[in-house]
């Protein structure tokens, strides 16, 4: 692990020659209340990053200030190298899509998404050509002359989107941009901002509390908690690997059990139980378990170097995609997800539950 | 449920319209009267009463000093009132509900005792009887309603769009002239045909700064009322209530097109 000084210098410099948008250490106060703290973040051209947490955690704050639409506190943002933190949000190039979509309703779409290049002197041919290529890029074409009100809202979606991209702007900030849509149109639009995105090349900061969204949008994800990051990395990391509580619960579905520490070892509902990961100082530990990563097995299995619980069958609840299971036992109550196909044990049926110490999680227990 | 009032909520609502209405439908019948006195009914109709009115002189040089003046007021209201307003709706300045409540202060003083303030506080200036002072004195009328209207028009306004235009490459100037100002259209309208009437309709304050050099409609009308009881005023009633119902057209049109366009 140990480089040369020099080496490492020379890396750090590489990625921050690389790095298309830069946040450091930016923070946001209202009065006494802290809404984004020490927000750092490196973006590389053309990678897409999503800022993940729920509603209140800082994210469209951060979004807003990487606009220019709130001046931020302390800490700066970069862009291509060049601190922008003073910069006015109309000389930022920022191409921004709101949750509302905030199209112009007093124009058609033809002059909303005209709108950015007007400001930016483009001549009238030029930006005609412009705007039809934009709106043939989110398949609206024919519907320039319309106004926003006559459009469904997925297509006022595409109108903001082609307004935001038109611009070729150095950055595109997306915030919820689908939250407002409903399921079957969500899935589409969001295959197809990816696609634009990434045939596109363009350097991408995402707002979300959909962590689906997040997982299949973007290369990274950073998981935001009451104003600051609690871990950046790409969406596989954050799924298997998160690195604290709070990212174990927000994605993906956990099963949470008491786990004690003895001289031995970590002990789960009188079983001595293995973890492939560090265990925190602390004294009281939980121990998080995906669902779909515990498998159900006869109760005498032999468990080798993984981990076993032996508890009993409570019931079942079918989902559609999975069929989840209910085990009551020694360490509390446990949800099982399995796919449901062949033989599964019945309610009543001693079993064992059987994972692997590589998919045990160790975090210290939330305070009460 | 049942749609719209009952038969009895009905009547009740025409009878209030009839009792509202029935003086001026009186005005409507002396004004064409031919009688050389205000009596109900006439005796006879003609249109000698217009002809008079037309021939009057102070009637008239009233009528053509309330008019000017009204359309000063009304550009002067909202010159000063929209930027004001948008100020304080966007919060840009420090108090801005302090100083909301304090633009509402005019409107809740009795007349009255504003025109007897602005006499008192025009005379030194030398601007009583003057087209400046009896402006500055109904824009101390106006210019309250314009700020009221123009902030809740502006507090309506979504932001984002605002944002979105800034975002674009708008300076705060192009965002306010290409988007903020097409979206206040109705707001705006509104706005200045109410300057228009109250600077129009003003009589209290225009009595106390008035004077034979400068006087209004409102006040030649009541000199005129006070010597003589011909339906010659009945006439200009009907001039004023037909003016009044073109403007409200035209504002109706203009307004109700720009909510068409806008929302």
């Amino acid at each position: 692990m140990e480089q040369p000084l020099a080496a490492r210098n020379h890396q750090c410099a590489l990625t921050r020659r690389m790095s298309h948008l830069t946040l450091n250490r930016l923070s946001k106060r209202y009065g006494e209340t802290v809404a984004v703290a020490d927000v750092s973040l490196s973006v590389a051209r053309g990678e897409s990053v999503a800022l993940l947490g729920p509603s209140g955690c800082g994210k469209t704050t951060t979004l807003r200030m990487i606009a220019g639409l709130i001046q931020p506190s302390a800490g700066a943002i970069e862009v291509l190298g060049v601190d922008v933190t003073q910069v006015p949000a109309h000389r930022r190039n920022m191409g921004y899509v709101f949750q509302s979509y905030a199209l112009f309703p007093h124009m058609s779409v033809a002059a909303n998404v005209g709108f950015g290049l007007d400001e930016r002197g483009v001549g009238r041919s030029e930006r005609d050509r412009r705007v039809a290529a934009a709106l043939s890029q989110v398949r609206l074409e024919g519907l320039s002359a319309r106004k926003p009100r006559e459009l469904s809202g997925g297509q006022q979606q595409r109108v903001a989107l082609a307004r935001a991209l038109v611009i070729e702007p150095d950055v595109l900030l997306l915030d919820e941009s689908l939250s407002n849509l409903d399921a079957r149109l969500r899935d589409a639009m969001r295959l197809e901002i990816r696609d634009l995105q990434r045939s596109l090349g363009i350097t991408t900061l995402f707002v979300t509390h959909d962590q689906t969204e997040a997982l299949t949008l973007c290369d990274r994800i950073a998981v935001m908690h009451a104003g600051r990051v609690e871990q950046i990395a790409d969406p596989v990391t954050i799924y298997e690997r998160p690195a604290s509580r709070f990212v174990a619960e927000f994605v993906g579905r956990s099963v949470v059990l008491p786990v004690e520490r003895s001289e031995a070892g970590l002990v789960l509902g009188g079983r001595p139980v293995r973890t492939a990961h560090p265990v925190p100082e602390s004294r009281a530990l939980e121990l998080f378990l995906r669902p779909q990563r515990i498998a159900l097995a006869g109760p005498e299995t032999e468990a080798g170097a993984h981990n076993r619980l032996g508890g009993v069958v409570r019931s079942h609840v079918f989902v559609g995609d999975r069929l989840e299971v209910l085990v009551d036992t020694q360490a509390g109550r446990v949800t099982v997800e399995t796919s449901g196909a062949g033989a599964v044990a019945q309610p009543g049926d001693a079993v064992s539950l059987i994972w692997s110490p590589s998919d045990t999680l160790v975090f210290a227990r939330a305070a009460p | 449920m049942r749609e719209g009032a009952g038969p009895w909520l009905g009547a009740a609502a025409a009878l209030v319209y009839v009792v509202l209405l029935a003086p001026v439908a009186v005005v409507v019948f002396i004004a064409f009267s031919a009688d050389s006195f205000i009596v109900f009914p006439p005796s006879g109709y003609s249109l000698r009463w217009f002809q008079r009115l037309w021939a009057h002189e102070a009637l008239m040089r009233g009528l053509s000093l309330s008019l000017m003046l009204a359309g000063i007021v009304t550009i002067g209201s909202l010159a000063i009132g929209v930027p004001a307003a948008y100020a304080i709706a966007r919060a840009k300045v420090p108090a801005a509900g302090a100083l909301k409540a304090f633009f509402l202060a005019p409107l809740l003083l009795p007349t009255l005792v504003l025109g007897l303030a602005l006499l008192m506080a025009l005379q030194p200036l030398r601007l009583t009887a003057t087209l400046t002072g009896l402006a500055l004195g109904h824009m101390v009328m106006t210019v309250p309603f314009v700020i009221r209207l123009m902030v809740t028009t502006f507090a309506t306004l979504p932001d984002e769009v605002e944002a979105a235009a800034a975002s674009l490459g708008a300076t705060p100037w192009r965002v306010f002239r290409r988007v903020t100002l097409p979206l206040a259209i109705p707001g705006l309208a509104a706005s200045a045909f109410l300057s228009f009437l109250l600077s129009f309709d003003e009589t209290v304050i225009s009595l106390f700064i008035s004077g034979p050099r400068a006087s209004t409609l409102p006040v030649e009308m009541v000199r005129y009322v006070e010597g003589r009881t011909d339906p010659l005023v009945a006439a200009l009633s009907v001039v004023l209530i037909v003016a009044t119902l073109f403007v409200i057209l035209v504002v109706e049109r203009i307004a109700g097109l720009a909510r068409v366009v806008g929302r």
